[in-house]
């Protein structure tokens, strides 16, 4: 019995390995792309941004994907929003809340033997600690609002800190005849301080 | 009459070791300061494997012949070793498979994180319980707490596992010297204090540096593992030329430090292994464990000699497990 227990143990620790087999997926054909040019027009009377595509570049496009979709290469469907899921949230929460609880057991129960000093010890790195998380909780909070539209403001070397900009846009495709991709940005003007 | 006395002055064992410890860490941080790739690659090639083999030569001296009481503190260890290191393979070489989205990927890592983690509190746990007039349960909040982490900011917690381990050889050299040479541990402690300033030195004069080039796949896999495209704010070159020093510390405690505090730690002496030596023991087969480290040792040269991109890549899949390694045995010295 002992040793089928064994055998099986050992068999099922190898099977993991097992998956490691699965090839990886041919990125080469991801590579594939559409060369063209990009302008940026910063417009002071344009209300919203606009990516406007000429369509014969979204001919091109179409056709890349189709070539993609030949290849049963759904990678892109899957979408992830880079920032932390909702069961992380749930996980890390309920291993948090457990360590609370735990560390007011042990707390409670060590609490006859512990000196003063261990205690306030104990307090300061209880509170520290909550301190610590507190901050992870702050840095969650979004970069500031000209890193999250996309406008003139997106440019200044404010932002550049944050090392990205995201922001809602408006997909056009137009039927002129041009070379280019034209990002359309809304620039307006800030209004004079009082002062000025 | 006239007495004439020469007034020497001798540098005690302690002393010497402090001093070469400083000048060996001031040289090392100014040579890996301006040249941390060159001295990521060269200090893999030259150390990587031979501190495997030390580290391995180390714990096979530390293993008991009998477990006695102690046989659920080691067979948790041991299997833990066994059980993370195959899950992590499986991870590390089934990445970017297309049955795993990036979300799956994110759950399974933290999945492992988790299980690392518990791991330890249970050792610590095992080994408080060891010690009848201590309580160790306050490692349950510990690695509770810890967990969250894991989970609720993976990437930070992935690589400060990166710069954490180094200095795990620190902490059992510190151990080792109180057993074996409690006369030098006052200079140690100076020494390790050092360390903290050596860094400051680093980062004062590296944090305006460019990023290092990322032009070829070796140059890129070195600078994301010392966490480029993490801290993206943070020049590469500060971060690999710390993360280069502190291994490099790790390699030197490993090869060099323990050996000289501990006889037992020296390779060629296997009358010290318990394992080897005892009438109990395993003499054959821990000698052919030992001949096989020695060959793999070789072996990874012949592959950096061959690739060594690829190489790199396996070798740190592989190192895991000596990370996980470390961990019932330090925990053992406390």
């Amino acid at each position: 019995m002992k040793k089928a227990l064994n055998l099986f143990a050992l068999i099922a620790l190898f099977s993991i390995a097992v998956f490691a087999d699965v090839p990886r997926p041919d990125n080469s054909k991801n590579q594939k792309s559409v060369s063209t040019t990009m302008m940026i027009h910063l417009k002071e009377d344009a209300k919203e941004a606009k990516l406007v595509i000429p369509r014969s570049q979204l001919q091109q496009l179409r056709a890349q994907l189709d070539e993609l979709d030949k290849g049963s290469d759904n990678t892109a469907a899957v979408v992830s929003n880079g920032g932390i899921t909702r069961t992380q949230t749930i996980v890390s929460g309920l291993f948090l809340s457990m360590a609370i609880v735990f560390g007011g057991i042990w707390f409670v129960r060590s609490g006859r033997k512990a000196s003063k000093t261990a205690k306030i010890a104990a307090i300061a790195v209880l509170l520290l600690g909550t301190g610590s998380i507190a901050t992870l909780v702050l840095a969650n909070a979004g970069p500031p609002p000209e890193a999250r539209s996309i406008t003139g403001k997106m440019f200044t070397q404010a932002v550049h800190i944050y090392g990205f900009g995201s922001g809602q846009i408006k997909l056009e495709v137009t039927n002129e005849d041009r070379q280019y991709i034209d990002l359309i940005v809304p620039d307006p003007k800030t209004s004079p301080s009082p002062e000025e | 009459m006239q007495e004439i006395r020469v007034a020497r002055t001798y540098l005690t064992s302690a002393q010497v070791f402090l001093i070469a410890f400083v000048t060996s860490c001031a040289l090392a941080a100014a040579v890996i300061g301006s040249f941390p790739l060159q001295m990521s690659i060269a200090t893999i090639f030259l150390f990587a494997g031979v501190h495997n083999f030390m580290e391995f030569r180390y714990f096979a001296a530390r293993m008991p012949v009998r477990w006695g009481r102690s046989t659920a503190y080691y067979s948790m260890g041991i299997s833990g070793v066994v059980v993370l290191a195959a899950a992590y393979l499986t991870l590390y070489f089934s990445s970017g498979n297309w049955l795993w989205s990036i979300n799956d990927w994110t759950m399974l890592t933290a999945g492992w994180n988790t299980v690392f983690i518990l791991w330890i509190g249970v050792l610590f746990y095992l080994r408080g319980r060891q010690k009848p007039k201590s309580d160790w349960s306050w490692a349950f909040p510990v690695v509770l707490l810890l967990a969250a982490l894991a989970w609720i900011i993976p990437q930070y917690w992935s690589l400060s596992l990166v710069y954490l381990h180094p200095l795990i050889a620190l902490w059992f050299l510190e151990r080792q010297i109180r057993r074996t040479k409690p006369e030098w541990l006052k200079a140690y402690h100076y020494a390790l204090a050092s360390i903290p300033i050596f860094l400051l030195v680093l980062w004062t004069t590296l944090a305006r540096q460019q990023n290092l080039p990322e032009d070829t796949n070796l140059f890129w896999r070195i600078t994301q593992h010392a966490g480029s495209e993490i801290l993206p704010g943070i020049s590469s070159h500060l971060l690999v030329a710390t993360h280069v020093f502190l291994e490099t510390i790790h390699y030197f405690v490993w090869i060099l430090l323990l050996p000289l505090v501990d006889f037992r730690a020296i390779p060629w002496k296997l009358d010290k292994i318990p394992l080897f030596a005892n009438r109990n023991g395993f003499p054959k087969l821990l000698a052919a464990a030992l001949v096989v480290s020695l060959l793999l040792v070789a072996a990874l040269w012949l592959g950096f000699g061959i690739n060594y991109t690829t190489t790199r890549d396996v070798y740190f899949a592989f190192a895991m497990a000596h990370v996980l390694a470390e961990f019932p045995f330090l925990i053992k010295m406390l």
